[in-house]
């Protein structure tokens, strides 16, 4: 086995333990924490994956933006609460049951078409491919994704304004 | 060269080994030089009797007291979160050096993406710092973590805005060829744009790094000492260590991005030392202000960074493209 396959094989147990332990635990702050971890470990994956463009990304964006937010609205509606909100998952079987349909799916789907050739390795640097992809074929969505975080923006604000 | 051989891995493991050590060791005195400072501008002399005639020992007697003390854990707190909260706020502090040029090809890694990676692990600091204010279970603590949170939202973008104007102008963000993008002229001669970009880098530096007067999670006549406020011995040696290492790690990427790196006169293998000599300028500039200043308002430093350093870094950013797009890349 070489070092690569022992990274994926750590990498993805932590990824599945973080991951169930999100939606396990009762403790809402704890649920975050381990968010945090589950989204290190994709980045992680990504490292594995010799794109260390999408790696850094996936810290910024998800570990150090997504998280922070959700801390944020944690701790401002606990206070305004005024008590600890206890996570509750309800129909546990019923979700395990669905998700490993989808896991079985997936797999058979995967196994049904082995890789005939070995794939040519990603390009060495997908950074500048990345770039050109989003002024170029793909512009006017990027374009559209800037207006629905505006909108979001705009409407944040206006629940967020108070009774004049 | 060398009749030892071992697999790359290992090499690499023992270089980051030594870069870690080396860093630590640097981490340890840039505290007394704070102090050293901070009682010049105050008119007094700082640590003196330990390691006379100039405290040259105090970094060290003063790691010795913090592993010797108690180490207490309040019966209230979240006691795993309140546990690990200290090494989830070092290890990223300690990880933006793996990125870190010293001289030309010396150092742990020169990714393509360095300055990104910089960016990206720095942002996680903030993870550790939310488990400690939380996991202490201390209206202090979370208020301050609260307040950090805000902050780091606030900040994170200007500072990055203000770091990428360096990488427009170089064409890459790998911290070796933005160094040797500024041959000619160092980025912070650039006409305009490069101080503009270096004042608000090093205004959005003393933000990300809590100082005063952007510390207003670490008030000491309100929040007693903000987040670490329930931590003692070994586990606030840990947060100490990880705040200096973040700001030297700030300090090396501000003499990276804007003042030539190792860049000097002189021959290569003075490099490193011509870069440490800049980093400890960034870092002596953003002490002089700390301890000029007086702490400011929560909702001022709101306002500074929404209203003020958000638009004008990315006015910056657009005018630096344009430039780019005009004259070409690169530093002449």
């Amino acid at each position: 086995m070489t070092l690569e396959t022992v990274g994926f094989w750590v990498v993805a147990v932590v990824l599945l333990a973080s991951s169930l332990a999100v939606v396990l635990t009762p403790n809402l702050f704890h649920a975050v924490l381990y968010l945090a971890a589950a989204l290190v470990a994709t980045g992680a994956i990504f490292l594995l994956l010799e794109q260390p463009f999408l790696f850094a990304v996936q810290l910024l964006l998800y570990a150090g933006g997504v998280v922070t937010i959700v801390v944020f609205a944690i701790m401002l509606t606990e206070r305004l609460v005024g008590e600890r909100i206890r996570q509750t998952s309800r129909h546990l079987i019923n979700g395990a049951i669905v998700a490993a349909a989808v896991f079985a799916g997936i797999a058979g789907f995967l196994l049904q078409a082995p890789l005939a050739t070995p794939r040519p390795g990603p390009a060495p640097d997908a950074t500048v491919a990345i770039g050109r992809a989003l002024v170029g074929p793909f512009a006017v969505t990027l374009e559209l994704l800037a207006v629905l975080l505006v909108t979001a923006l705009l409407g944040a604000l206006y629940f967020a304004r108070g009774e004049e | 060269m060398t009749s030892v051989t071992l697999p790359p891995v290992a090499w690499h493991a023992i270089e980051a080994f030594i870069v870690l050590n080396v860093l630590l060791g640097l981490v340890a005195y840039v505290t007394l030089l704070e102090r050293k400072f901070a009682a010049r501008m105050q008119s007094r002399i700082g640590p003196y009797y330990v390691g006379r005639p100039h405290g040259w020992l105090q970094p060290i007697a003063d790691a010795l007291k913090l592993m010797m003390k108690e180490d207490i854990v309040p019966t209230t707190s979240d006691r795993a979160v309140y546990n690990l909260a200290p090494i989830v706020f070092l290890v990223p502090c300690l990880l933006i050096f793996a990125t870190i040029p010293f001289a030309p090809a010396l150092g742990v890694a020169d990714l393509n993406i360095g300055v990104l990676f910089f960016l990206a692990v720095s942002s996680l600091e903030i993870v550790g710092l939310f488990m400690g204010g939380w996991g202490s279970n201390n209206k202090y603590a979370l208020l301050s973590a609260m307040r950090a949170v805000n902050q780091i939202i606030s900040y994170d973008l200007p500072f990055i805005f203000a770091a990428l104007v360096p990488v427009v102008l170089a064409g890459s963000m790998q911290m070796s060829a933005i160094v040797t993008a500024q041959h000619g002229l160092w980025f912070v001669a650039y006409p305009v744009i490069g101080q503009l970009a270096f004042v608000a880098f090093l205004v959005a530096t003393l933000a990300a790094e809590n100082r005063v007067p952007f510390d207003i999670l670490e008030a000491e006549s309100e929040l007693v000492a903000g987040f670490r406020v329930e931590y003692s011995g070994m586990k606030f040696a840990l947060i100490q260590l990880a705040e200096y290492a973040h700001m030297l790690g700030t300090s090396f990427l501000g003499a990276l991005l804007f003042l030539g790196g190792w860049l000097g006169p002189g021959p290569a293998a003075l490099g490193p030392f011509w870069l440490l000599l800049k980093a400890m300028v960034i870092f002596l500039l953003v002490t002089w202000v700390r301890w000029s200043f007086v702490r400011i308002r929560v909702d001022q430093i709101l306002a500074i960074s929404w209203k003020l350093l958000m638009p004008a870094t990315l006015l910056l950013l657009l005018a630096t493209g344009l430039v780019v797009a005009t004259r070409g890349a690169g530093g002449g």
